[in-house]
């Protein structure tokens, strides 16, 4: 008998598709390289209130580089603030805690069903950023759900193996996560003390010319022929605060100057998120 | 040294009548003994203070002693704090006597602090880039948190309280309003600067306000007209903090003022609908090929049918091909039929029947046979009716099933309080037709007269159980029709199963048929009853296309066993002189066998024997078989021998033909290939497995292409109406109409069925479609 408990799915069944990998040489015809200038991020479209069933909804989509890939789309849900469990010990603040999943099909490697090491961080990251901006003494014994599930990452999975490290798709999507969640729960009405967004900067190398290295926002790993060092940081203009900084990559620590200049550019980055976001928040606002 | 001395040597009148002075002479007032004091106290304070004494005005010292009641200690820290400059040490000036370390610790600190809170004020003079702008909180409209992009949800109380608001607002005057607006505009302090540069914040947090009201009221967001503008990026904070970078980095701007938002992509257009604030876009006259920009693309990869349509064509070539050779097959009829049994006979491989067939003639041995007749009948009627009882009973009155297994099920059946159900326990035995009291699957039995033995099929009588009737019924030779002559169920009957079954069981190819007209006994026999029934359904049978004197109609009482075996005792009955039920059993003919057909065998259960490990039991439909014959189980098409065999009540035998009821134990077959419903036939003149065929069909509700359950015994299949051909007269079979749309109750019309699996059918066969728990419509394969 059919199990009537849950929804049954259509009773045809499909394979997902299956990409095999590209052969090298044929990547190497569509070498792009950066098309805006060094210190301008990529457009976004931000929309809140898309889930009518959450408390504060927002979905994000940061368009695609413009060489046949797709961009990063994300939605976040915000569930709460609600009362905690009763098993739950006492917690004088509100309690975040913060889920981060890509689609199975999000991107070429098929993801699983459980959150992997990648996602986890991610979660963990997303935390720390947003508690910064909560008031979260407001709401003593409740706790509040964000949930980000990553429709579509970015395409350059290919490019970033190929290099062998996808930090630097997993920065840009960590800064999508933090201003994405920023707006819903703006849209959830959640005291913040101010907006946060998120911007990614990176030292990258371009290709063919021996030029030295330059220090660019929201990089695209693909558009570069390597990145050397990338930070992403989420950032409270209105407070000039940080709140999350991620660094990774491969800097002679003796020039610190590089340091300052790769977090000035990501402040630069998520300050241009920001007025997106609160453009946004304006407008549904009113 | 306090106060606490001063209360103690308190002159209460004293103090009294200077009360009447304190509010507005009390400086120049000072008791003689608090001058004294003041004098004191500021000789040691000036003592303390020492070299720093001269910043100190005289009348501050005298005026902090009084504040402090000549405490010198606080006097000096505060004169400390207020008047010398806090990098002077206080563990100087302080009198190391009276003052402790600790006092001095928090007096620097808070000196410290002061200085630093206090270092950039501009004491009055507010430069313009600094200046608050009050805002008006902005007139949020009322209802629930989140999902803000909808207009707001309203619970059923606010919408109450909304309305009743409006209603008092519409009362009371308008000036009150104003009053309040005008209020608003004195608040703020520069209008014109609330731009909208200045809004983000009063945007981002008005839903905080709107939400925490009651710790936020009269709270008003407070915005810093500088910080506040990310547009602007040079930023003029007095002091350079170290995010004032662009300052620092005048090459490199930030270019873009506008925000840099995008337009929505098609996916999320889609999922939120056309964004009602961007612009219209033409929509696009020329749709690139997507994958377009990729060298490996090449437009001609179109231009040839796609491997889907080479499959698609080649299937319905062969569909084309199978439909002609249908056609076929239904203008030639039996030729081609014979044309297909001869090619699969060239295919056979190997029917060689094991080394242990005896090779007997079954017929001639059959012929030899001086047995007693064998006949099968099925007990059909409406629920609760009788049926299981009177098998009972007259399994009971044949000495079949001895008295004492009879009580043992009456004391069984009292236990659950169904006494009156102990005689049909007898047949039914499942757990579930115990404890419910109705029949739900095909009970069998057999009992033995002097010139016949009886197989009984007690079919259930609930409708919901018809399928399992329809599969005894096609094992029956013919029928006892129970009917319940008690008041009201008679009629209730007719109206139900009594009316569906006598309809299938005709329309099953049963002809001869027995009312038994039961429970005659809760009527005291009445005569007019019975023959009132009698009547009714003999009308209704004749109708139904029984011949009359294939209609036997018996007077009995199941529960008490009269005019079953024996005749009834009852002086009330006495009115009936006809046979009794089993005589009138006895003179059925049964029907004709269909011995020298090729075999069919119907399985109707199958099972594990210590014999073999899958043994069949069914009813012969046509043909023999012997032992050691090789068989084929269609639809799975694969080839089984007969081990040994058993007839009937269980004897072993060599060989069994049509119309007996057999366990066939088999061999070399796998399990899998074997299930109920299936049929067994002669390997070289196999039965074909088909999914299309045309059935000459009576329909018992209104027929048109639908969806429908065709039955045939134990077999059943899903299916639907492809199409109503003709519809035909019921006397002649002539059409009478070509094509209809539908077809009426009672009416006779040629259908195609399709079905969704290909099952064993074959011409001649008799089937029943049934849809949604109803039948629907019997009929003959064409
Ligand atoms: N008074 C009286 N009661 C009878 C007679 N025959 C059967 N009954 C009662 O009728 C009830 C139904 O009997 P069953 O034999 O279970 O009826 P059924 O036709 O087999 O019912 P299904 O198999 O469920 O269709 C029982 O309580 C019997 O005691 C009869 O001749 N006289
Ligand atoms: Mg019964």
């Amino acid at each position: 008998m059919a199990d009537r408990r849950r929804i049954n799915g259509p009773v045809g069944t499909t394979n997902p598709p299956i990409y095999d990998d590209a052969p090298e040489k044929q990547s190497e015809g569509f070498k792009v390289t950066r098309s805006r200038p060094a210190n301008v991020i990529r457009k976004m479209y931000l929309k809140t209130g898309v889930t009518p069933s959450a408390s504060g909804s927002a979905y994000l989509e940061i368009e695609s580089s413009g060489n046949g890939g797709s961009g990063l789309k994300l939605s976040c849900s915000v569930h709460g603030p609600r009362a905690l469990p009763r098993s739950t010990p006492f917690s004088p603040h509100i309690i975040l805690s913060t889920h981060v999943k890509f689609a199975p099909f999000a991107t070429k490697q098929r993801r699983g069903y459980i959150r992997d090491p990648i996602e986890r961080d991610l979660g963990t990251h997303l935390e720390t950023a947003l508690r910064g901006s909560i008031i979260a003494d407001r709401w003593p014994k409740s706790g509040v759900d964000i949930i980000i599930s990553i429709v579509e990452g970015e395409q350059d999975r290919e490019t970033s193996k190929a290099q062998g490290i996808e930090a630097w798709d997993t920065m840009n999507a960590l800064s999508g996560c933090i201003t994405v969640a920023s707006a819903a729960l703006a849209d959830a009405g959640i005291d913040c003390v101010d907006t946060v967004a998120g911007g990614v900067a990176a030292l990258v190398q371009d290709a063919g010319n021996d030029a030295a290295p330059s220090i660019v926002v929201d990089p695209i790993p693909s558009e570069h022929e390597k990145v050397l060092a990338a930070c992403c940081i989420a950032y409270l203009p209105t407070r000039q605060e940080v709140t999350n900084l991620w660094f990774k990559g491969d800097l002679p620590a003796s020039d610190m100057d590089v340091y300052t200049q790769l977090i000035e550019k990501g402040i630069q980055a998520s300050k241009s998120a920001n007025r997106v976001l609160v453009d946004c928040l304006n407008e549904t606002v009113g | 040294m306090a106060r606490h001395q001063n209360i103690r040597n308190l002159d209460y009148e004293a103090e009294l009548e200077e009360y009447g002075a304190f509010s507005d002479e009390e400086e120049e007032e000072l008791s003689p003994e608090d001058q004294v004091r003041m004098r004191e106290g500021t000789a040691q304070v000036l003592e303390a203070l020492g070299v720093e004494a001269h910043k100190v005005p005289k009348t501050q010292i005298e005026e902090s002693l009084w504040h402090y009641y000549w405490d010198v200690d606080k006097t000096i820290t505060y004169l400390i704090s207020k008047y010398i400059d806090p990098p002077k040490k206080p563990a100087k000036t302080a009198p190391p006597k009276t003052a402790p370390k600790q006092d001095a610790a928090i007096a620097s600190a808070s000196r410290q602090s002061f200085a630093h809170l206090f270092r950039d004020l501009p004491w009055g003079n507010i430069p313009p880039e600094r200046q608050a702008v009050l805002i008006p909180p902005p007139q949020l409209p009322a209802g629930l948190l989140g999902g803000s992009g909808a207009p707001p949800k309203m619970s059923k109380l606010q919408q109450l309280a909304a309305a009743r608001k409006k209603k008092a607002e519409e009362k009371s005057a308008s000036g009150e309003v104003e009053q309040t607006q005008v209020k608003m505009t004195e608040l703020t302090v520069n209008d014109n600067q609330a731009s909208k540069e200045n809004r983000p914040l009063a945007g981002v947090f008005g839903k905080r306000v709107k939400i925490s009201e009651t710790t936020a009221q009269g709270r008003i967001p407070l915005t810093m007209a500088e910080p506040t503008r990310p547009e602007i990026p040079q930023a003029q904070a007095p002091e350079a903090t170290p995010s004032q970078h662009q300052e620092e980095d005048p090459i490199d701007p930030e270019p873009a003022v506008a925000p840099p938002k995008a337009q929505p992509s098609a996916f999320a257009s889609t999922l939120f609908g056309p964004s009602s604030d961007s612009p219209k876009r033409r929509p696009r006259e020329v749709f690139a090929l997507p994958y377009m920009a990729i060298s490996s693309y090449s437009p001609d990869a179109f231009g040839k049918p796609s491997p889907d349509d080479v499959v698609l064509a080649a299937q319905a070539k062969v569909a084309t091909a199978g439909k002609k050779s249908a056609n076929v097959h239904n203008k030639k009829g039996s030729s081609s039929a014979d044309g297909v049994t001869n090619q699969v006979s060239q295919l056979k491989i190997d029917d060689t029947p094991l080394p242990k067939s005896r090779n007997l003639n079954v017929l001639s041995e059959f012929e030899k046979q001086k047995g007693k007749k064998t006949a099968s009948f099925v007990v059909v009627g409406h629920v609760d009716a009788g049926k299981s009882t009177m098998m009972g009973r007259l399994l009971l009155d044949l000495n079949v099933v001895d008295q004492r297994t009879v009580d043992k099920l009456r004391k069984e059946a009292e236990k659950i309080g169904k006494t009156s159900f102990a005689l049909a326990w007898v047949l039914d035995q499942r757990h579930e037709e115990r404890s419910r009291g109705v029949t739900i699957d095909i009970a069998t039995n057999r009992f033995e007269t002097e010139t016949t033995s009886f197989t009984i099929l007690d079919a259930p009588g609930h409708r919901d159980f018809i399928p399992n009737m329809i599969a005894g019924a096609s094992q029956a030779d013919f029928a006892i029709l129970v009917i319940d002559a008690s008041t009201g169920a008679f009629e209730s009957g007719l109206k139900g199963q009594t009316r569906e079954h006598s309809l299938l069981i005709r329309s099953m190819g049963v002809s001869r048929i027995i009312v038994a007209v039961n429970k005659l006994d809760t009527v005291n026999w009445s005569q007019e009853r019975f023959d009132e029934i009698t009547h009714q359904v003999s009308g209704f049978l004749t109708a139904t296309g029984f011949q009359p004197k294939n209609i036997a109609f018996v007077p009995v009482s199941g529960l008490h066993g009269d005019n079953l075996v024996r005749k009834s005792t009852d002086p009330a009955a006495s009115w009936y002189t006809g046979k009794t039920l089993v005589e009138e059993l006895e003179a059925s003919e049964p029907s004709a066998r269909a011995l020298a057909k090729p075999l069919r065998m119907t399985i109707s259960e199958v099972m594990r024997t210590p014999q073999s490990s899958i043994s069949i039991t069914g009813r012969i439909d046509a043909g023999s078989l012997q032992m050691g014959d090789a068989l084929l189980v269609q639809p799975s098409g694969e080839k089984a021998y007969v081990k040994s065999l058993q007839v009937d009540d269980g004897e072993p035998a060599d060989w069994a033909v049509a119309g007996q009821n057999v366990v066939l134990h088999l061999s070399n077959i796998d399990p899998i290939h074997v299930r109920v419903g299936d049929i067994v036939c002669d390997p070289a003149k196999p039965i074909q497995c088909v999914d299309t065929f045309t059935l000459k069909a009576l329909a018992f509700d209104i027929l048109m292409p639908m969806q429908v359950d065709v039955h045939r015994g134990r077999l059943h299949a899903a299916g639907k109406i492809e199409a109503i051909d003709a519809i035909l007269d019921k006397v002649t079979g002539k059409v009478t109409k070509k094509k209809p749309m539908i077809v009426k109750p009672g009416t006779v019309s040629r259908v195609r069925v399709t079905l969704h699996s290909k099952v064993p059918l074959e011409a001649g066969q008799r089937v029943v479609l049934r849809s949604g728990g109803q039948t629907v419509a019997a009929g003959l394969l064409e």
